[in-house]
């Protein structure tokens, strides 16, 4: 049994997609049975160590937080607000549930939908929380965003959670934060990441920055080799910063301990006023750009880079298929020429990325 | 290391590279053991991010900030020698 769906790649052709999650056979090692369901949903083995994995997190996140606080730390976390529904409910986690102190901070990739700014104020001051903004060089961020989309600057294999455009601007985001966190010694760093959006051994990790930074080499090779050395001061924290560690910052995702549906943290941001955006696709609650970078996606590896974590979120019955498949197919294109102007994506570029000089998509 | 710890460290092999090729969607014998995962497309930062928390919480073992090197993380070999000693009381 195969069911088919269409794409925002080629809105006519259909897609084979498995019968209980929303995966599509071009998802990476994805194999159907006779019922045409996928071998992730058969993965019991796989969902048992998930459950262990968030259950350690639990505990751990318990020990961290039991631990006196350094009292020279003015916050007990910056928490990386994207003004989305999932980092603002991530924040009334961290201030309601845990009593920690909180410094909410937005990376301004240029971006932000302007209710999704609106959102990040109503929240942070219904909640009483500091807030700052660090808006790097919109040109540089441009070049960065425009190298991910046309160039093979990171490996498929780290692809297939996120888009090229959203891994950038992530990494972005984490190298900020690290920085802060160093800088106001502030011993956790958390965000809003769900469950699928992240694997579940990675609920809390320590950000040992060098190790990662060396890991990370290659593609920031090809990055500068892209863009320039401008993205060092970006995505480098300085060594004057580093030097001075004596012990990194937990990165902690709350979210992923909690069992709750999109429903039901609508109703609790909602109660700060919080309000959909308009102009975002349906698997962003913030960033305009988002659409450009699924449609990046899809067309260069012909599935959503949403199919993991929407997958997951069907099989824990926090979202059902139908809903996960709307999200999906609300992807609105004619968004694109818009944004691609916005990019001053080249020729070259719309050709490459299968645009017309209009930024309307051809094929 | 003796018989015993040889068969400890294959058992660790054994059980890293199931979590690899389970987490990372790849085909266990694709894997080169010699190599580093990040170097073989494998995995990014992230990916050695879970892998550390997943020796840390399987095999109980407490990576500190100077073992995140290429000497103990730089290939499967590598993590499974560096689980086994580390398990034994070796530094």
């Amino acid at each position: 049994m195969t069911e088919t769906t269409t794409s925002a790649r080629q809105p006519s052709a259909p897609r084979q997609r498995c019968s209980r999650c929303v995966l599509s056979a071009a998802f990476p090692s994805i194999k159907f049975d006779a019922e045409g369901v996928c071998n992730f949903c058969r993965n019991e083995l796989g969902s048992r160590s998930d459950d262990a994995a968030i259950d350690r997190g639990r505990a751990m996140v318990a020990e961290l937080f039991a631990t006196p606080k350094a009292r020279r730390a003015t916050y007990d976390a910056v928490l990386c607000n994207s003004g989305g529904k999932d980092s603002s409910y991530t924040l009334k986690l961290a201030v309601e549930k845990y009593g920690l102190t909180v410094l909410s901070f937005t990376l301004d990739n240029g971006f932000i939908a302007p209710a999704a700014r609106d959102n990040i104020h109503r929240v942070v001051d219904a909640l009483g929380v500091d807030h700052i903004t660090v808006r790097p060089a919109l040109n540089v961020f441009k070049s960065v965003v425009r190298a991910a989309s046309v160039l093979p600057i990171y490996r498929e294999q780290s692809l297939t959670r996120i888009s090229a455009g959203c891994n950038a601007c992530i990494s972005l985001v984490n190298t900020t934060a690290l920085r802060l966190a160093l800088e106001k010694e502030i011993p956790f760093i958390l965000a809003g990441f769900t469950l699928g959006q992240i694997p579940a051994n990675g609920i809390v990790y320590r950000n040992h920055y060098r190790f990662l930074a060396e890991s990370r080499e290659e593609s920031m090779s090809r990055l500068r080799d892209a863009v320039g050395n401008d993205v060092n001061r970006l995505y480098e924290v300085p060594d004057s910063v580093i030097d001075r560690v004596q012990s990194y910052p937990y990165n902690i995702n709350l979210l992923c301990l909690e069992s709750i549906t999109e429903a039901q943290i609508l109703a609790e941001v909602g109660k700060f006023g919080w309000q959909r955006p308009s102009g975002v696709d349906g698997c962003s609650s913030n960033c305009t750009l988002n659409t450009f970078n699924n449609y990046v996606h899809d067309r260069r590896y012909g599935y959503s880079p949403y199919e993991l974590e929407l997958s997951h979120l069907v099989r824990k019955s926090l979202m059902t298929r139908s809903e996960a498949l709307e999200k999906l197919a609300d992807q609105p294109l004619e968004q694109l020429p818009y944004l691609v102007k916005l990019l001053a994506l080249s020729p070259e570029d719309l050709a490459t990325l299968g645009l017309s000089a209009d930024g309307l998509v051809v094929g | 290391m003796n018989a015993d710890q040889v068969a400890e460290r294959d058992r660790i092999l054994e059980e890293l590279v199931t979590f690899v090729a389970r987490s990372f969607m790849v085909q266990a014998s694709d894997i080169d053991m010699d190599k580093s995962l990040i170097d073989q497309g494998v995995i990014d930062s992230f990916g050695l991010v879970e892998i550390t928390t997943f020796i840390e919480n399987t095999f109980g073992v407490k990576i500190l900030e100077q073992d995140m090197t290429r000497e103990a993380f730089g290939s499967m070999n590598k993590m499974a020698t560096f689980v086994c000693r580390r398990k034994n009381g070796e530094t």
